[in-house]
This record gives structure tokens, sequence and C-alpha cells, in this order.
């Protein structure tokens, strides 16, 4: 999960990074009021997106009065950046800049171990600056300490190992004229699978769609969540504008299904995806929870040849939901692996007592065929 | 012939008393693997499918000194300590079935196997097989034997359904496979796709594979490098690598080296 500028600041407090001063202004908040608390003339306001680049894309504005903050903080909330939501903006103390550095610390997948990326040219995109003037240091988990001469090296490994980061960043590393240095800039992911050693993760609600998480997306969210949260996937569901309900299964299969309904030129109301054998209440939920999106034309239930996902378990979660709605939409079905039989049989059972409009295949037909098929009944 | 698994190999499984251990035990010795016994600290002297649980690894060795793989079963929370534990009993190749396992700890874990020579497959890995030698995990589930046939494709692949799925084409088309493997879904892979080709290169019986990747990721660059899908897809194409449209065309585009 990817931080706010201004949640990834309040880590680097944490471990000793200096940030400037600075304040948090809210939807509805008076920015007037929190300049002049703030009590600095020369101010930055900043937009809080998950996006990079808003430095180029009006997302950084200077300031030097209240009314100004006021009327800049306005505007920022009303410009999403790149698509991405503005939750919030951040005033700070704007920086005597001398130098822009670059520091980083990020999973290497050739090493498979983190690894420490700096520069003395800061401030613009990293894949903007000639390797060669580039330095990275291979780094291992297991060490404590770093050991390079990098301003705040050693804070930030602190700060990745001990916050289960996936991504620390800060671009730029300000060096002011009074010779220190500040983190301009914050950006940090964290390693969600860690959440169970970190009860104090308690951030707020966001997506990357460049909006703020739908009911039903937040729903579905929680279906995964509590003590039982690996035992099983069912938990992933983002809301799209097309009219087709989407219940797939598999990571992999799944993609490969969006692509292939798609070319067949449907739309998906949802990307939706279970996986890891979950039990029949979480897929019942989820299920019901796809299906109560409006104006629905079709729903595609569709996975590869399972391992080890028991087909009887979650067909009678999907089942569960297609009593209670009893969609009149047609609905096409193509799955196998254990227990395919027994699934297959809830499946016609339900269709027959709520007269369902359905086809059911088995691994005889390809993933993508059956999207076809799928086409032919919507279009009648 | 075959990559990771033969007649020799002896499998231990961590976690073996949990129900998806326990499952896998069955799984794995219906398709004739032996599994010689199992590890959950607290439940020594149980049994599982007639096999002994063991409090540790320690106490296994005593009784199965020839113990060649590990398979773990236990709560991502658990993975660690289960995975350097099978580490410092020279495991030689261990299979991380767990997911959702804190990157953190598997960057932990595959380095401390890095230095010992340790192959880890996983995490996030259903398993791998060989048909008519033996599966580690539950590969092909209870259909295996309609899905796989010994046969000439290796299949490497990204998604364990997809695993299944490929291998199932594969058969329908006629064909049959010399080994399947799931790589696992992380973002840090304890075996990847290169390493996989150097072994099915030297295997006698293989003489195509299919590797079912991943939009973004760095992992193909091992075997061409590029940068956007596209770029990956032209990449991989300049060092002779097949690249389908859809899923169902990786098998027409196998058959005829088979």
């Amino acid at each position: 999960m990817n931080l706010y500028e201004f949640e990834g600041k309040q880590l680097f407090e944490k471990y000793g990074i200096a940030v400037p001063r600075g304040c948090v202004v809210r939807r509805g908040d008076d920015a007037a009021h929190a300049y002049q608390e703030l009590d600095v003339k020369d101010v930055v306001v900043k937009s809080q997106v998950l996006s990079g680049k808003r430095g180029k894309n009006n997302g950084i504005k200077f300031c030097s009065s209240a009314d100004e903050v006021a009327r800049v903080a306005a505007e920022l909330f009303d410009s999403p950046i790149r698509g991405q939501y503005v939750a919030a903006v951040r005033i700070e103390e704007k920086l005597e800049i001398a130098k822009e550095h670059y520091v980083s610390i990020i999973y290497d997948t050739r090493t498979k171990q983190p690894v420490l990326v700096y520069s003395a040219r800061g401030g613009m995109d990293i894949e903007d600056v000639p390797e060669s003037e580039i330095q990275k240091y291979a780094l291992d988990v297991r060490q404590e300490k770093i050991g390079l001469d990098i301003p705040y090296a050693e804070e930030l490994w602190r700060c990745f190992l001990q916050e289960d980061a996936r991504l620390v960043e800060i671009n730029p590393l300000v060096q002011t004229v009074d010779g220190r240095y500040v983190a301009a800039d914050a950006k940090i992911a964290i390693d969600e699978d860690a959440g169970f050693r970190h009860k104090e993760w308690t951030f707020e609600p966001r997506t990357l769609m460049g909006r703020l998480p739908t009911e039903r997306e937040e729903m579905v969210k929680a279906i995964d969540a509590g003590e039982a949260y690996y035992r099983g996937t069912a938990g992933k569901y983002i809301e799209m504008d097309g009219d087709i309900a989407i219940l797939f299964s598999g990571g992999g299969a799944s993609i490969a299904n969006m692509d292939a309904l798609i070319k067949a030129g449907l739309k998906p109301a949802n990307y939706t995806e279970y996986s890891g054998n979950p039990p029949r209440e979480k897929v019942h939920a989820l299920a019901k929870i796809v299906l109560s999106k409006p104006g629905l034309k079709g729903l595609w239930i569709c996975g590869g040849v399972a391992n080890f996902t028991n087909i009887e378990e979650t067909f009678h979660g999907i089942v569960d939901a297609l009593d209670e709605i009893k969609p009149t939409y047609p609905i096409v079905v193509r799955r196998a692996g254990p227990y395919e039989a027994e699934g297959m049989e809830l499946m016609r059972a339900c269709a027959e007592r709520n007269n369902l409009r359905i086809k059911l295949f088995g691994k005889e037909e390809s993933m993508s065929d059956t999207a076809r098929v799928l086409v032919e009944m919507v279009k009648n | 012939m075959s990559i990771l698994i033969d007649h020799n190999t002896k499998v231990l499984i961590q976690g073996m008393t949990g129900k998806e251990g326990a499952k896998a035990a069955t799984a794995m010795l219906e398709y004739g693997t032996k599994v010689v016994c199992g590890v959950t600290p607290g439940k020594g002297g149980q049994e599982v499918e007639g096999k002994p649980i063991f409090n540790s690894l320690k106490e296994a060795f005593v009784r199965f000194p020839d113990i060649t793989t590990s398979a773990i079963y236990v709560p991502p929370f658990a993975a660690k300590a289960a995975v350097l534990e099978a580490i410092e009993n020279n495991i030689p190749t261990i299979n991380v079935i767990v997911e959702r396992i804190p990157i953190r700890d598997t960057a932990y874990f595959l380095a401390a196997a890095r230095e010992k020579n340790i192959r880890v497959i996983g995490p996030s890995s259903l398993g791998y097989i060989a048909p008519g030698i033996g599966r580690i995990g539950v590969v092909g589930g209870p259909l295996v034997q309609e899905i796989f046939q010994p046969g000439s494709i290796g299949v490497i692949s990204r998604s364990g359904g997809m695993t299944n799925e490929l291998s199932w084409q594969i058969r329908k088309a006629g064909m049959g496979q010399s080994a399947a493997v799931h790589v696992g879904g992380d973002l840090l892979m304890g075996t990847t796709y290169g390493d996989l080709l150097k072994l099915f290169q030297e295997d006698a019986q293989t003489k195509a594979v299919v590797i079912f990747g991943e939009h973004g990721g760095w992992y193909e660059f091992d075997v061409g490098r590029g940068q956007s899908a596209e770029e990956k897809s032209r990449t991989l194409a300049d060092v002779g690598v097949m690249v389908a449209e859809r899923y169902e065309d990786l098998v027409t585009l196998i058959q005829p080296f088979a």
C-alpha cells in the first residue's frame, strides 16, 4: 500500500529524518487558520495524492499569505493529479535549497534483497538521471547497519526494515544553505502482508484508481480481514464502468480472462478474483456484493482447472447469492477441478429452482471460448 | 529423467497436521511421492496418513536421515522460522507453499538459503510435478491423472491455476509434460524462469518449454531484455521465444516441437 507524503513524513520523523515544519489540511478545514498557526511566512502547499510528478502537474504551489494559502488550497482540492483524488494538502516551510540529492531503498528482484540507490542529482525523476550519476549499493535484510557515507542512509534503512516497507524514497533530499539535510518529499510503500505485526497500521482507505474506494470495494475488502485473513482470498473487487458481472478464480487466469472478455466485445462491471480455496461464507459475501451492482446484463463465472480450490464449496457460496438475488440476465460458468461434478450439480439445481438462464462448461471448453458464448446470450 | 524430483526424492512436510498440510500429504502419497514424515512443534508422536509427526526437524532427521525435500505448510507468520529450520538442517530443496509471507521474511530466508546453495521454490508456490514420478504439493489436484502424462513439454507458470490449465491444454492437444513448476506469484522468487530453463535445457526428456509469465515485473529479462509489455514480447522474440496472444495459442505454438 502506498502512503501519502504526510504519512511518510510522520514515519521519517519517527526515525530521525528531518522534514520541513508543516501541517496537514483536510477537505473542509480552514487552510488560512492552519497557515497562521504554522507561523512561517513563505510556505509550499502540496497536494496529497498517491501519484508522483506533482510538480509538473500543478500540485505544488508557493504562497506567502493566509489569503493566498486559502485560495491555493481550495484550487488544489479541486484538481486531481493525473486522475488521482486529492485526499489532503500539506502546508510546510519553504526551504532555502543549496543542493538536491536522491536516496531510496527498494527490493531488487535480481539480488532478491533491498538495494540503496543514491544520486547527487535529486529533484527530478530518477529515471531521467544518467546511469553514470546513480550509485547502487546491494544490501541484505540481515544486516543492521549500512555503513555508507550517505545522509540519512542508516535512518532510512531502519525505517525500511522496522516499518516493513517495500519502498522508501526521499526525492529531493534537500541540503539547505545552512547545511542541514531535510527530506522535502516522502514516498513509502508498506507491505500489507506484514500487517499482523503492525497493529498500529490504521491508515485511511485509498485506491490507486484515482478516486476514493466505492462502498462495494470497501465491503469486499472487509471479507479478507480478521484472524483467518490468509485462509483463501475473496477480498478482491475493483468496480468498473461495464455491465458484465465477473466472478473469476485464480490470479493468472483472471487477467487472461479480462482480456478475453474485452476482446469478445463485452465490458466488465468489476474485476474480481477469488483463490486459495476460500470457504463458502467468504465466496457468498463476495458474490452478493458483485451481484448487487445495478444495471448488470450478464454474469461470467470463470476459472481454470483448479488444483485444490474446492469447486463444490466455492460454488455453494455463489449459489447462496444466486438464490437470494435470482438474476434474470444470462450466466455462463466455466470451471473444473476438485468436486467439479458436485459443484456443477449445485449450479444446475439452483438454475432450475430460480429459472436462471445459465450455461455450464467444464474443462473441455477453453475459457476464452465461453466468453463468446456469453456474448451470444447477452445479444439475444 | 526429470527435473527437481526423481524416484529417490524423500519428502518431509512442515505443518502436516494442519488442514492444508494433511490434504497435501494425501495428494502426494496418492500420486506415489515418498512422503516420509511431518513436523509440527508440539504435536510429535501423532500420525498423519500413517506417517509419523516430529516436534522438530532435528528429531525427524534421526529417524529419516535421507530427506531431500521439505514442503512448507504453515501460517504466514510462522513461515520464516519454518524455512530457516529447514535450511539449518541442510535440506537441499525447499518448496514454500505459504502465501502472504512478508517480503522482508522472504528476503531473509532466501539469503540464508543461497549461502548454503539450497534451492527454494516459491513462496506462494503450489508445488511442482514430474508426471509419472511424483508431485510436491497438490498440483493437478484430484484430476491429476486426467491432466498430466509423461511427455516432452516443460511448464513454468507464475500462476498456480494456470499451471494446471496450461498442462491440461497440452494434454488435450495430445502431448505430455516432462515437469510443471509453479514458481509462485510473489515479488521475490526463490527459483526463477532462468533457473528452471537451465534445468530443462540439461534434461533429455524436455524438448520445449511453455512459460506463463506476467504483465510488468523483470523476471522475463533473465531470458531477454526489454521494458514495456510490447518491448518485452519483442525482445523475447529476438532471442527465439515465441509469444502467444492467448493462452490457448501456447499449445499450437509448441506442438511442432513436442
